[in-house]
């Protein structure tokens, strides 16, 4: 038996940093293709740019999955082990592999708008499966309120429709990050309040206990300052909804783990 | 519901004396490592089960409502579900049903996803760092379907332990609790008839289960899966209809005015 086992830099057998780089990395670059075809789709330079962003995201997301396994060689054991649809993980392994082989073809080849279409709900699969992965376990602050997949969505769109801005400093889109950055801060709240019964320590750990810079420092540097800022200076706000986005997911992991 | 032929393990806490037989007997036949532990303040060592430790007793004490003193003891280990979180959540099929019902690890197949350890509501399934797959308790296949008995049933040494069929198995629980009813324990009662399509492994109680930490009420590892890909529907619709409205019917009044 061939073992590399790269360590994972949260220790222990917990989902970490991989995990979470993946999810930030697949949700924002996944929700600046799903953005542009939805607003932009007349704009097919633009699509083509962003399902290069997504593919690249998806491609090296992929790859951190993969570091992540005890047994990295036998990644082919998802795929091909036989069917199993009632793990999230297995639909999760397929929706990447299949988004990626779109988004690739999106960026090559000139394509119809339908076929763009189809690839986004793809990719839409892509990220939300991964709030469904979190809540198929026995984690209570994952799966205490049906919220994770709003949460994650409207992170998406939030942190996608930024990565849009940094070159495309459009009207539209900061109307569009505002809108859901607010519909992801009232999740984000209700989710909280919803698991707090079922999941009292992993949401102290966020209020005020070890996980408080990253819940923190979501709330005011990644969520409130990019809000004010958005209407002054673009680019700032965006790059910090990016730092936002990538706190976001990780506290998001590491809570469901307390 | 179990198969009637199925093995079945029945763990009797009226009869158990705490004295972790089972625990080191469970060591010592599947040849699992000892572990460095510290004192905790309570005879439970090590404090939960790990990829090492199958088995370890739980330890309860303290003064019931009515002043009597109380030391309870729970047997801490795979419960082998029927509809099994852990094989529900698992992407290539190596944790599965055997016959008789009994669920292990395939470790030549496993990728250490890590999938089932977040999905176990016991937290009987865990990671081993160095062989980059997860373990958890077997029944001691080799010995059952070998006419014998599982090593920690075959070293109780107060009938806190009993092996055979599902059909025998709870037949005995149900009369065990009957006669402890009868002996003054009201709320005596049977764990591991409803949860989770019902359990290879049952408890017979003199308490509520939640007394001893056990998990009532343990949603199907299927279902969370569903309510997720429900809600996530629900969210990407909601939300790719709600954004596009906010924005583009500004847009279009903009437009009207002009």
């Amino acid at each position: 038996m061939i073992t590399i086992n790269l360590p994972n830099p949260m220790g222990e057998e917990h989902w970490g940093l991989w995990i979470a780089l993946y999810f930030f990395l697949a949700g924002t670059t996944g929700g600046a293709y799903l953005l542009s075809v939805l607003f932009y789709g007349k704009d097919q330079g633009l699509v083509r740019r962003s399902a290069l962003w997504a593919f690249l995201g998806v491609a090296v997301g992929a790859g951190l999955l993969v570091i992540d396994l005890g047994q990295p060689l036998r990644f082919l054991n998802l795929l091909l082990n036989g069917f199993h649809p009632a793990s999230v993980m297995w639909l999760g392994s397929w929706f990447l592999v299949l988004a990626g082989a779109g988004l690739l073809w999106v960026y090559l080849k000139p394509t119809s708008r339908g076929v763009q279409q189809g690839v986004a709900v793809l990719v839409a699969l892509v990220v939300g499966y991964t709030a469904v992965l979190l809540m198929q376990t026995a984690k209570p602050f994952w799966n205490a309120s049906p919220l994770l997949p709003w949460l994650f969505l409207a992170s998406a769109a939030t942190a996608g429709g930024a990565l849009l801005q940094l070159w495309y400093p459009h009207e539209k889109l900061s109307r569009l990050v505002i809108a859901s950055a607010l519909v992801e801060g009232a999740v984000l709240a209700l989710h909280l309040i919803w698991t707090y019964p079922a999941a009292t320590p992993g949401v102290l750990a966020l209020l005020v206990g070890p996980l408080a810079w990253a819940f923190w420092g979501f709330v005011v540097v990644g969520w409130g300052l990019p809000l004010f800022l958005e209407r002054r200076n673009v680019a700032l706000a965006a790059l910090l909804t990016l730092v936002g986005a990538f706190l976001l997911r990780y506290f998001v992991v590491m809570a469901g783990q307390v | 519901m179990p198969n009637p032929k199925d093995y079945a393990i029945l763990f009797d806490a009226s009869r158990c004396i705490g004295c972790k037989a089972c625990q080191v007997a469970c060591k010592q036949w599947n040849d699992l490592e000892a572990e460095k532990t510290e004192n905790r303040g309570s005879y439970a060592n090590p404090p939960r089960l790990t990829a090492h430790t199958w088995i370890s007793m739980r330890y309860y004490e303290g003064l019931r409502p009515d002043g009597d003193p109380y030391f309870d003891f729970i047997r801490g280990s795979c419960m082998h579900c029927t509809h099994a979180p852990c094989v529900a959540s698992c992407p290539t099929g190596a944790m599965a049903h055997r016959e008789g019902g009994v669920v292990t690890v395939d470790e030549k197949t496993c990728i250490g996803c890590r999938s089932c350890v977040q999905a176990c509501p016991y937290e009987a399934v865990h990671f081993d760092e160095a062989r980059g797959v997860v373990h958890k308790c077997t029944m001691c296949y080799d010995r059952i379907s070998n006419g014998d008995q599982p090593a920690c049933v075959k070293a109780c040494p107060t009938d806190a332990l009993t092996f055979g069929t599902y059909q025998e198995i709870r037949a005995m629980a149900e009369e065990r609790v009957r006669v402890l009813k009868e002996r003054g324990y009201a709320r005596a009662n049977v764990y591991g008839l409803a949860e989770l399509g019902g359990t290879h492994v049952l408890y017979v109680l003199t308490e509520h289960p939640s007394q001893y930490d056990l998990p009532k009420a343990v949603r199907e590892a299927e279902k969370r899966a569903a309510t997720g890909w429900l809600s996530a529907g629900i969210a990407a619709a909601a939300l790719g209809a709600g954004l596009k409205f906010i924005v583009e019917r500004r847009e279009a009044l903009k437009g009207g005015g002009q």
